[in-house]
């Protein structure tokens, strides 16, 4: 039986062709709607391009829109636009004049002529509103959509239609159910960020990755990342659960956690602000020499260094060296799908077993949504696993410290706790005018583990823990003997039950 | 009165030429694509053309190769406008009169007429 499933047309940008599964249909006819400015015409010109440079020809023609040359000017400095391209590549009309005299037949007939003399195989339609208001009745319309469609089918040309709608438009209408494809563009304020989503409303001959996806205009052109726990919802490997512990770096750590890391785990290491959580972070990198990535959304890679050295911690050399690289994001205008593509991108490109993400917080600010950050980080934490790589991330916590006789209460999970493996917490403990530093191991992967707080310290050489639990046992006793009359300089917080910061560590 | 044939698909283009170049005192006619324009010229003889490179049905340089064919047109000058640089244009077509890259402003377009038509 011969194989009657159509060929696909990639898009050429990537992020949009894996949520497309490998395109568009070839010969299909596709509506691309979006509010005025959401980047219809750039992605419209985009796709020109990209097809012009496989060699194709491609064809954009605009109803009432901006002219030419205002159009050319704009994208003009974008990285896809490639001048010589046009006009054997790349052409460009306008059909209004057309549309004007003749009406919606005289716009079809030129665009199949267009289409046959040029040799077309990708049409792009910008302005479909016009051709809306130029039909007398939606019946003239839908004739309208279903002839362009044939004419795709016959010339094998696939034809991509863009019209603006408004934010609250619903996608029932007519021509959105006789398409092969709908695509939605959208631009929307959070807080006080301009943020761009597009959504696959529609897609015949095959599957698509559901739901509300990043995309980006850069001086590239559209960048565009799937939905991070949607492309991730199967690893990409299968993920194996054995393997050799390896070491955290700080050996009383190890101790805690029943000797190590797993390879394939994931590790959360919950604390206040100079807790030391960054510090566990260069420990850990600098355990062994092999490929490590740190991803910090707040020092930048100086100040990383520059804390490694003056600790004189092993993993400084490696900072110098590359074999540890630092991939700095601050935080305030990063998208989460994007950074955490550029974070896989690299952990698979360089081979990187270790990888430190300092913080989690900035992750689930960074959002927008609270449910998204389990699911997310979960497929994060199951591809870095399938990679082999083993991940610390750092979360952080409000200054409150420990409750007498209640030690772990307050403590945030927020869906954190699937992701990880090994939760360690870091916590102060306010006796008199001393404030001091505990760990324990709450949860550690098929490890025998004794959960007791420890008393640390961060020292000339990195954090150096205690061999027992004696000194903890004796702060914490204490903090109970002393109910509520602990300094009073410190009365408050270290007594209020812990919240998530929220904000960057 | 001197006349001066716009050929052009974009429609606002050719709205603003025909405007633009009506106050100067030119009677201006206006097509829409290369073989509208050659339909108009026959009707209306001109004295200078201003043809859009890029264009549906009959685009510039089949346009321009038209009128060069034809010894009753092969006279007339041409100015060529596009969105694109003259060098694209300069590789299809030979010996048209003045270039106008898109977008352009009033000055160079009456500069040019004033060129080519002295």
């Amino acid at each position: 039986m011969s194989d009657r499933r159509i060929e696909k047309l990639a898009t050429g940008i990537e992020g949009l062709d894996t949520i497309l599964e490998g395109g568009v249909l070839r010969g299909g006819i596709y509506i691309i709607q979006g509010t005025p400015g959401a980047g219809k015409t750039i992605l419209g010109n985009q796709l020109c391009f990209n097809y012009a440079a496989r060699g194709g020809r491609a064809l954009y023609v605009t109803l009432l829109a901006e002219t030419h040359g205002r159009m050319l000017a704009h994208i003009g400095s974008l990285g896809f636009f490639n001048e010589a391209a046009i006009p054997d590549g790349v052409s460009y009309l306008s059909a209004f004049r057309i549309l004007e005299t003749e009406g919606l037949k005289g716009l079809t007939d030129a665009l199949r002529r267009e289409i046959r003399a040029r040799q077309i195989n990708l049409l792009i339609l910008d302005g479909l509103v016009s051709a809306e208001e130029t039909a007398g009745t939606p019946r003239e319309f839908k004739k309208f959509i279903h002839e362009l469609q044939i004419q795709a089918d016959l010339a094998d040309c696939t034809m991509i239609l863009l019209t603006s709608a408004a934010a609250d438009q619903g996608f029932a209408s007519a021509e959105h159910t006789m398409v092969d494809g709908l695509i939605e563009l959208r631009s929307r304020l959070r807080d006080r960020r301009a943020e761009r989503d597009l959504l696959v409303h529609k897609m015949r001959g095959g599957g698509f990755l559901r739901g509300v996806h990043s995309f980006q205009v850069t001086d590239q052109g559209i960048s565009v990342q799937p939905r991070i726990e949607a492309l991730l919802a199967t690893p990409s490997l299968p993920t194996a659960a054995d393997g050799p512990k390896l070491s955290t770096g700080v050996p009383m750590l190890d101790d805690m956690l029943g000797g190590g890391l797993h390879r394939h785990s994931s590790t959360l290491v919950m604390g206040a602000a100079g807790s030391g959580k960054s510090t566990i972070g260069h420990h850990f990198l600098g355990a062994q020499n092999e490929p490590g990535l740190y991803l910090s959304f707040d020092e930048d890679p100086s100040s990383i260094r520059f804390k490694a050295q003056s600790l004189n911690l092993p993993v400084a050399p490696l900072y110098d060296n590359g074999q540890v690289d630092i991939l700095w994001q601050p935080s305030t205008e990063g998208v989460f799908d994007e950074i955490c593509l550029r974070l896989l991108e690299r952990v698979r490109s360089r081979g990187v077993k270790r990888v430190f993400i300092d913080g989690i917080n900035d992750f689930v600010q960074m959002t927008g949504d609270q449910s998204r950050i389990g699911p997310a980080l979960t497929a994060l934490a199951n591809e870095f696993r399938a990679l082999g790589a083993v991940m610390v991330g750092t979360f952080e916590l409000d200054f409150n410290g420990i409750v007498p006789g209640q030690p772990l209460t307050g403590l945030p999970i927020l869906g954190l706790s699937p992701i990880a493996e090994n939760i360690i917490v870091m916590r102060y403990a306010a006796l008199g005018a001393d404030i001091h530093r505990l760990i324990v191991t709450l949860k550690a992967r098929d490890n025998a583990i004794r959960p007791e707080f420890r008393y640390y310290d961060i020292k000339a050489h990195g954090i150096e823990i205690d061999r027992d639990a004696v000194r903890a046992s004796r702060i914490l006793n204490e903090l109970i003997r002393n109910g509520g009359n602990t300094a009073a300089s410190l009365a408050t917080a270290p007594f209020a039950s812990d919240k998530p910061s929220g904000a960057g560590t | 009165m001197k006349t001066i044939l716009v050929v052009d698909d974009e429609w606002a283009i050719a709205e603003v030429l025909d405007a633009l170049l009506g106050d100067e005192g030119f009677r201006v006619i206006v097509a829409n694509n290369g073989k509208q324009g050659l339909e108009r010229l026959a009707e209306w003889p001109a004295d200078l053309i201003m043809l859009d490179f890029m264009m549906p049905i009959l685009d510039g340089p089949s346009t321009f190769a038209a009128l060069k064919a034809n010894p009753g047109t092969a006279g007339i000058p041409v100015i060529f406008m596009s969105s694109l640089p003259e060098e694209t244009v300069a590789q299809r077509c030979s010996g048209y009169q003045a270039f106008l890259r898109k977008p352009f402003r009033i000055a160079a377009v009456l500069d040019a007429v004033e060129k080519v038509l002295g």
